[in-house]
């Protein structure tokens, strides 16, 4: 038996040898499936860089809400384990799969199906791609906030799942304050809706909070409502270097006190400079050992990028501002390469602590000496507004790529142990996926585990939502 | 009878760990039974609890668990749901003097405070440091943090700065059976496990008793703040403009429609002429570094709509054009008791919720001032029970219930809701289900018996 009506490039799959009865009763009733090496490989894995043992069943390819309702329902009876997937640009192994899985990829239900300029919202599918939804919103004048570095490749249902952050973070918030309402898939194939189409509400508990950051363990995000804001009018950019990261990192705190509210606060370490560097063969690092970026908008944009760049000239060795878009972007650059210059020095673990605001510093000054005195080479940027440090550890060559070796582990561990000794979090916007799992409870405690876990088992009875995942 | 030597146990107990914490006086207790809904509960408490540490709400959730004794978590009990009324039996455990500000950190903008920290006193303690707490109810005098909390209470300002939601970080709260929990974090940001910070905002006290918050704070905005106050015909054609306002991508931090019943009745009690000058009222404020020009863009907007439209930038006149709408509470309970309705509807339906609020009031011969947060599509439909109304027993009398029975429904048929800010309570429940629908509402549940699984936390309100 094969599927019908494939996305292009889509072979369907052949029944399989092994007599699975739960196979046969599932790619029945979809139409796009696939079981072939080719297809369930990709379908297990993420951005991560690991992967699970074995492949996946089978990978479905679900189109409408009676397919993903249809696949939960088999697996339900059958207690087969069901991980959904977006665009698999995941960090944390929340999308990977291994044998036995059904792997629910939902990035063909991708319809934008309304924008609502005057509600100041949009419906949509979950697999809508982020910058697709904020394109379509600009046509109205307006914007969809969250803006995670992935948003070219990654969907809003996996934005949902892992409730993400982004630049804009610091003025705009995340992905939950953008979640108006869901519709959402139980593990036993019941269709449930949370929240509404108005802007506030207070009617019973908050269930559409709740399965933000879920990670795809409480159900799947099926359908959503997001908040659209007006697109800021103007936007003004400010660039500078500093002469070591403490500077630069209490500069970035100090403009917390000035009354103005920018949009995007980064910061980038002297050694991703040095990275930046080799690949574009620019001169970051002879021009200071760490690099602010801060972005105003609105229509007090320029007002606001004159407070800011007054108050970095105290301390940075240079600072210059611009208006003008174009000359914005090539100001931001030393930001936008941070992560493929890290790349490029070989296979990465991004890691994605939070801290209070006051104690960035602090992070980047005690991660550097975790770097230091394990010899591990690590690089550092951060959404700096919101105290959101990404410390990304290049994994020495001559591992599997499957494999986190042991001492690099131990030093994720220790900057995890960092983050909460800091009063911080061990993940700020990635989530816990498969890669933080065993952190959990140290973080939030027993009390609140053994609830988190109650919750869960609510909502999957029989556990077979992206077990090993999350809580 | 059982519960005689079960209520003197507790009571015994209660005495032996609280000492004078403890009250059971009988005008106390009488008091305790109702919040400012219009709502009394029926029967009487067991006992009032005035809780001055962490350690004696502790105390009471373990006693309470220990002898399957209800509990109603009180903050200052300005509730309009009924949330925090003392039931029948029940130990009202009160937050109210749990009112120290812990900390405040400046440079991560954040405060700790306990429960029962006056909001307006956060905002006046920050304001030195250009800080304010942003959540701001028209209770904001008077209310608890605790309390806006648990009912993640909204405001005036909530459509620019969000609702109490937002301004959470991280609780402190005692289980049902008497353990402490810590949710969230001091980071703005972070995704580890399920949201237990953002499950508790808006519980109502179903879940847990809030014994300390992380709450952030804002900058208080730059610039000059310009205030415009327009009259039009009709509160439809108030409605359509402050529409259009947010059609044309502009966010006022204010924008407040007040309808012609409302008018009449601040005139009544203020001895003012506003329902001469018009049918409705809209008042807008923008704030920030380009207000002056954000509200040049408004009164276009509002003139060409039909207002007729003042503004000012003079920080006094503005607070007396704010003051009217404030008056308005005063005005109406001043004819008697007043039940506040708390519908929000999409901003597009605003205009249509009104139209029905007009057909309802004729329909049942009643009338219903409202006020209305216009920027985020919430409506203050209020049912005045005038002598003439009230009963003897001084329950709601049924008319009005049944004039609000389908208020809710025209909400929920405009893709609404039946509470934007003030919580479901108790006098909200019979329509919890029809709003979330069966399998919601059995998911609801089930997450309330994860957390209170004796159910002794706040029984009778929600579900
Ligand atoms: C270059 C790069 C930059 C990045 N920058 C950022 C950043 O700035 N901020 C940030 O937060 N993240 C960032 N990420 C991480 C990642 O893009 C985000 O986590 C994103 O939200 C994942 O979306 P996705 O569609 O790829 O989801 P997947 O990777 O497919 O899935 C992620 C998790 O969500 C679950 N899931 C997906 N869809 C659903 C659904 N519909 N219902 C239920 N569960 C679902 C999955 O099971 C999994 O647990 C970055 C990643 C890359 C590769
Ligand atoms: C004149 C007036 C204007 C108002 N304006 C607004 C407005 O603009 N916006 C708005 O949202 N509300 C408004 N309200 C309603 C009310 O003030 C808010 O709901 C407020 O948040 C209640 O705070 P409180 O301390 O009085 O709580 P209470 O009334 O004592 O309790 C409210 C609910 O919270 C629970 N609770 C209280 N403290 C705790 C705690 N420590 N732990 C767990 N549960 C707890 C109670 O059990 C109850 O269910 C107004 C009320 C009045 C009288």
């Amino acid at each position: 038996m094969s599927g019908a009506a494939a996305p292009a490039g889509i072979v369907s799959g052949v029944t399989p040898t092994e007599p699975a009865a739960w196979l046969a009763e599932l790619t029945a009733g979809v139409a796009t499936w696939s079981t072939t090496d080719e297809h369930t490989a990709a379908a297990g894995a993420d951005r991560s860089g690991t992967r699970q043992a074995g492949l996946p069943s089978v990978v479905v390819y679900a189109h409408t809400v009676a397919d993903v309702v249809h696949t939960l329902t088999v697996a339900h009876r059958h207690r087969v384990p069901v991980v959904t997937r977006g665009a698999g640009s995941g960090l944390a192994g929340g999308a990977t799969a291994g044998s036995t899985a059904i792997v629910l990829d939902l990035a063909s239900m991708n319809r934008i199906v309304e924008i609502s300029p005057v509600d100041g919202l949009a419906r949509v599918e979950p697999g809508v791609i982020t910058a697709d939804l904020d394109r379509a919103a600009a046509g109205h004048g307006l914007f969809y906030a969250p803006d995670p570095g992935s948003v070219a490749i990654s969907t809003i249902g996996g934005n949902i799942a892992t409730n993400a952050g982004g630049l804009r973070g610091a003025k705009y918030g995340v992905t939950r304050d953008a979640v108006l309402a869901l519709d959402v898939v139980l593990a036993d194939g019941t269709v449930v809706h949370t929240g509404r189409d108005t802007v506030k509400g207070v009617t019973g508990y908050d269930l559409t909070a709740l399965f933000v950051g879920s990670e795809g363990t409480l159900g799947v995000v099926v359908g959503a409502t997001v908040r659209l804001l007006p697109r800021p009018k103007g936007q003004a950019t400010a660039a500078a270097y500093f002469s070591s990261v403490d500077a630069a990192a209490r500069a970035s705190v100090l403009l917390a006190t000035l009354g103005v509210r920018p949009a995007v606060v980064e910061l980038v370490d002297g050694r991703t400079l040095a990275a930046i560097d080799d690949l574009r063969g620019t001169d970051h690092a002879t021009r200071g050992a760490a690099f602010l970026l801060v972005q105003t908008d609105g229509f007090g944009a320029i007002a606001e990028i004159e407070v800011v760049a007054e108050s970095l000239r105290q301390s940075a060795l240079s600072v210059e501002v611009s208006a003008d878009a174009a000359l914005a972007l090539a100001l931001a650059a030393a930001r936008r390469d941070a992560l493929p210059a890290i790349e490029a020095r070989g296979r990465v673990l991004i890691e994605d602590i939070a801290v209070p605001r006051s104690r960035l510093a602090e992070a980047f000054e005690a991660v550097t000496e975790i770097s230091e005195r394990t010899g591990i080479e690590i690089y550092q940027f951060a959404h700096a507004g919101d105290g959101n440090l990404h410390p990304i550890i290049v994994i020495p060559p001559g591992f599997a790529a499957t494999e986190i070796p042991a001492h690099v582990q131990a030093a994720a561990d220790e900057i995890f142990a960092l983050a909460l000794r800091l009063g911080g979090t061990l993940t700020a916007e990635h989530g816990i996926g498969r890669l933080k799992a065993a952190w959990v409870e140290r973080e939030v405690g027993p009390e609140a585990h053994r609830l988190m876990r109650g919750i869960r088992a609510l909502f999957d009875p029989r556990g077979i939502l992206n077990p090993g995942t999350s809580v | 009878m059982g519960c005689m030597t079960t209520s003197t146990a507790v009571l015994h107990r209660l005495r032996a760990e609280l000492g004078s914490r403890l009250s059971t006086d009988p005008a106390e207790l009488q008091g305790a039974r109702a919040d400012r809904s219009g709502y009394t509960a029926p029967g009487m408490p067991l006992a009032i609890v005035r809780a001055e540490s962490i350690a004696d709400v502790q105390a009471v959730m373990r006693i309470a668990t220990e002898w399957r004794v209800p509990v109603v978590p009180q903050g200052a009990a300005t509730g309009l749901a009924g949330g925090g009324a003392g039931s029948d039996g029940a130990i009202v455990l009160s937050t109210a003097s749990m009112n120290r500000i812990l900390e405040v950190a400046l440079a991560d903008e954040l405060a700790e405070v306990e429960p029962g920290v006056i909001n307006q006193a956060l905002s006046d303690a920050v304001a030195q440091y250009g800080l304010v707490f942003s959540p701001d109810p028209a209770s904001k005098a008077i209310s608890t943090i605790g309390g806006n909390i648990a009912t993640n209470a909204g405001g005036l300002l909530c459509a620019k700065y969000g609702v109490t939601r937002e301004a959470v970080l991280g609780l402190t709260v005692v289980l049902p059976d008497g353990r402490m929990l810590e949710t969230g974090h001091r980071s703005i940001k972070g995704v580890t496990g399920y949201d237990l910070t953002a499950l508790f905002t808006g519980s109502e006290g179903t879940l847990g008793v809030i014994v300390g918050a992380t709450v952030r704070l804002r900058p208080i905005a730059a610039g000059t703040v310009v205030t415009i106050g327009a009259f039009f015909d009709t509160i439809v054609a108030a409605a359509a403009a402050s529409a259009a306002v947010t059609a044309a991508r502009l966010r006022p931090a204010v924008m407040e429609l007040i309808d012609h019943e409302a008018l009449k009745a601040i005139d009544a009690f203020n001895g003012t002429t506003l329902s001469a000058s018009g049918g409705a009222y809209l008042l807008v404020q923008t704030d920030g570094g380009a207000s002056v020009d954000e509200a040049d863009r408004i009164l276009a907007i509002v003139t060409g709509a039909g207002g007729t439209a003042e503004l000012t930038i003079d920080p006094e006149v503005g607070e007396r054009l704010l003051a009217v709408r404030r008056s308005v509470h005063p005005s109406l309970a001043a004819r008697g008791e007043v039940l506040i309705e708390d519908v929000c509807v999409p901003r597009s339906q605003l205009a249509a919720m009104f139209g029905e609020i007009e057909r309802i009031g004729a329909k049942w011969g009643l009338s219903i001032p409202t006020v209305a947060h216009a920027g985020d599509g919430n409506l203050h439909p209020n049912f005045v029970i005038t002598p003439e109304l009230a009963l003897a027993s001084g329950e709601v009398p049924d008319v009005v219930w049944q004039a609000a029975g389908e208020l809710f429904r025209a909400a929920l048929d405009l893709g609404g809701t039946l509470t934007g800010e003030h919580g479901i309570g108790v006098l909200k429940k019979r329509w919890l289900r029809d709003e979330v629908g069966t399998d919601s509402f059995d998911l609801q549940r089930q997450i309330k018996a994860v957390f209170d699984p004796l159910g002794i936390m706040n029984p009778g309100t929600m579900f």
